[in-house]
C-alpha cells in the first residue's frame, strides 16, 4: 500500500515549476544578492516547505512564485502557465495576515469571490463553507481588531481558500503567534489539508511546524537563497513531535542548517 | 461592564455641568461685587437677552436666523471644498504625475488664510453670497487636500497586494482598498476643515455682512452693545460645538471597523 501511495504521486502532474530564479536588489552603490539559481518542481497537491534560516531569501521566493515581485532571472510556471503578475490561480496567507479591517470576517472571505464576480448567493454558500471549515462560524460579522492573533490567521486561511486556487502560497503564517497558538493553528491546517488538496508552498523558519506539516522539507541556504537538500517526509499524519522518528529528523535537519546569525 | 460605562458618563456630565456653574458664578460675583460690572453685563442679562432675541428679531432675523444664515453658508462652502479636497487629494495621492503638477502650486496657496482671501474675493465676486463661499472654500480645502492625500499615499501594499492576489483589477483596488483606506485619513481632514469654514464664515461676515452670526458681534461693537457682542460668541460656541458632536457621530458610523476595538 506504501508503494503504491508513492507511485501515484510521482504519477501526479507537475504544478509548480521553478526554473534557474536569481533575484538581485540592486540600488545606487551596491548590489543585493539574494536568490541564486534556485530550481524546484512541485506536483499537484504536493505540501513543499521551504525552511531556511533568519534573513535569507524565503519571503522573495514565494512573492515571485505570487507574481507579486519579479526575478532578476528565470522564470515559474504554475500548470504550465509562465508567472508575470499576481492572480488568483495562487492564494496567498500573510505572515502580516493582512486582512482588509475595514470588511468584517464574511467580507474578508467573500472578497475574492466578489471581485471575481461570482453570484451572491454562490459565494454567500462557498464563503460560510470555509468559515466554517476554520472553525469561525457566529464570527461571520466580527471586524478584525475585534479577532485574536489565531483567529484572524484563520480568517486568512479562508480567505485564501475561498477562490478555489490551484496553489496556497503561505508566508510564516504563525510566526507572529504565541508557542500555544502555534501548535494549535499547526494541527489545523493539516486538518483543512486533510480535507481540502491543495498544492502548499509554505514557508516558515520552525523546524517543527515544517516536519509536522511537510511531504517534502527543502532546505534552503543562507542569503544568497538556493537549494541545499531535500527530505521526503514519510511519516503517517497526523504527526506527533515528540515521536522518536519526529525528533530524529529535527536532529538530523538540524544539524544541516546553516547557523549564522 | 455597560453600567460602569455609563456611571462615569453621568460622572462626566456632573462635573462638566459644575465647571459651567462656577464659571458663571465666577462672573456674577464679578459683575456684581467689583468694578467689572461696569463694562461686561452680568450672565443672567446676558441669557435672559439671548433667549429673548430667540424670538425676536435682531435687525433682520432673530438669532436662530442669523445663526442658520451662517450654517447654510458654512455648509455650502464646507461641501465644496471638501467635494473638490477630496478628489484632488485622492488624485495627488495615487498619480505621482497629477502631485508633480499640482504641488507646487499648491503648496504656495495653502499658507494663505482663508481670512487672507478676503479682500479678493470681495473685488471679484462682490459683496454677495459667492464672496463668502469662496472665502470659507479656500479656508477648508488646503487641509482636505493634504489628509486625503497622506491618506492615499498610505495604503498599506500587502493590502493592495492581497487584493490582486485574490483577482482585485486597478477600478476595484482603488474603490475596494484606497478609498475605503483613506476614510479616516479624510474624516480627520474634514474635521479640521469645517472648523476653519466656520472661522472663516464669521471673519467673512465681520468684514461685510448685513446677516449672520458675525454681523451680530460686529454690529454689537459698532452700536456699543456688549450683550449683543456676548450673544453672538455664545452662539457661535454652541452651534460649534453641536457641529463637533454631529462630526463624532458620522465618524462612528462611518469607521465603525476601527472604533469597535477600542
Amino acid at each position: 500500500m506504501f508503494m503504491e501511495n508513492t507511485r501515484t504521486v510521482t504519477m501526479d502532474k507537475l504544478m509548480i515549476k521553478c526554473s534557474n530564479i536569481c533575484k538581485t536588489f540592486e540600488s545606487k552603490h551596491d548590489s543585493n544578492e539574494v536568490i541564486r539559481d534556485f530550481n524546484l518542481e512541485i506536483k499537484e497537491n504536493e505540501f513543499v516547505v521551504l525552511f531556511g534560516p533568519g534573513q535569507c531569501g524565503k519571503t522573495t521566493l514565494l512573492n515571485i512564485i505570487a507574481g507579486l515581485e519579479q526575478a532578476t532571472m528565470g522564470q515559474v510556471f504554475i500548470n504550465g502557465h509562465e508567472i508575470k503578475e499576481p492572480g488568483p490561480d495562487r492564494g496567498m496567507v500573510y505572515q502580516t495576515i493582512a486582512l482588509f479591517p475595514w470588511l468584517t470576517v464574511m467580507g474578508n472571505v467573500e472578497f475574492g469571490p466578489k471581485v471575481l464576480g461570482v453570484k451572491k448567493k454562490e459565494r454567500k454558500e462557498r464563503s460560510q463553507y470555509y468559515i466554517d471549515l476554520v472553525g469561525l462560524q457566529g464570527y461571520e460579522k466580527h471586524f478584525p481588531v475585534k479577532l485574536s492573533g489565531g483567529m484572524s490567521q484563520r480568517v486568512g486561511i479562508a480567505r485564501a481558500y475561498c477562490n478555489n486556487p490551484a496553489v496556497i502560497l503561505l508566508d510564516e503564517p504563525f510566526g507572529h503567534l504565541d508557542a500555544q497558538t502555534r501548535y494549535l493553528m499547526e494541527e489545523e491546517l493539516e486538518k483543512i489539508c486533510s480535507k481540502e488538496r491543495r498544492t502548499i508552498v509554505f514557508v516558515t523558519n520552525n523546524i517543527e511546524e515544517a516536519i509536522y506539516l511537510a511531504d517534502r522539507i527543502v532546505l534552503l541556504t543562507n542569503c544568497p537563497t538556493t537549494t541545499k537538500k531535500e527530505y521526503i517526509i514519510d511519516i503517517q499524519k497526523p504527526r506527533d513531535y515528540t515521536s522518536s522518528e519526529f525528533l530524529k529528523l529535527r536532529k538530523e535537519i538540524t544539524n544541516e542548517t546553516d547557523q549564522t546569525i | 461592564m455597560s453600567k460602569i460605562l455609563s456611571n462615569e458618563k453621568v460622572q462626566n456630565i456632573i462635573w462638566g455641568t459644575a465647571g459651567l456653574l462656577f464659571v458663571l458664578i465666577i462672573w456674577q460675583l464679578s459683575v456684581a461685587f467689583t468694578t467689572m460690572g461696569r463694562v461686561i453685563p452680568g450672565p443672567f442679562e446676558v441669557f435672559k437677552s439671548l433667549f429673548s432675541y430667540i424670538f425676536k428679531p435682531m435687525g433682520k432675523y432673530t438669532l436662530i436666523g442669523h445663526t442658520l444664515v451662517s450654517l447654510t453658508r458654512v455648509l455650502v462652502g464646507f461641501t465644496l471644498s471638501a467635494v473638490c479636497g477630496i478628489i484632488l487629494g485622492i488624485g495627488m495621492g495615487c498619480s505621482e504625475k497629477i502631485n508633480a503638477i499640482v504641488r507646487p502650486i499648491f503648496h504656495m496657496v495653502r499658507p494663505i488664510p482663508g481670512v487672507a482671501w478676503i479682500p479678493i474675493a470681495i473685488l471679484w465676486l462682490g459683496i454677495g453670497e459667492e464672496a463668502k463661499i469662496f472665502i470659507i472654500f479656500m479656508g477648508g480645502f488646503a487641509q482636505v487636500v493634504l489628509n486625503t492625500m497622506d491618506g492615499a499615499r498610505r495604503v498599506d501594499p500587502t493590502l493592495l497586494g492581497a487584493a490582486r492576489m485574490l483577482g482585485a483589477n486597478k477600478r476595484q483596488e482603488f474603490f475596494k482598498i484606497v478609498l475605503p483606506y483613506s476614510v479616516p485619513y479624510i474624516f480627520a481632514g474634514l474635521q479640521i476643515s469645517l472648523s476653519t469654514s466656520w472661522m472663516a464664515v464669521l471673519a467673512a461676515e465681520m468684514v461685510s455682512s448685513y446677516k449672520g452670526s458675525g454681523w451680530i458681534i460686529i454690529t454689537g461693537m459698532n452700536n456699543g452693545d456688549t450683550v449683543q457682542i456676548l450673544i453672538g460668541m455664545i452662539s457661535i460656541g454652541v452651534v460649534g460645538l453641536m457641529i463637533a458632536f454631529i462630526m463624532r457621530i458620522i465618524e462612528r458610523l462611518l469607521c465603525s471597523w476601527r472604533i469597535q476595538g477600542q
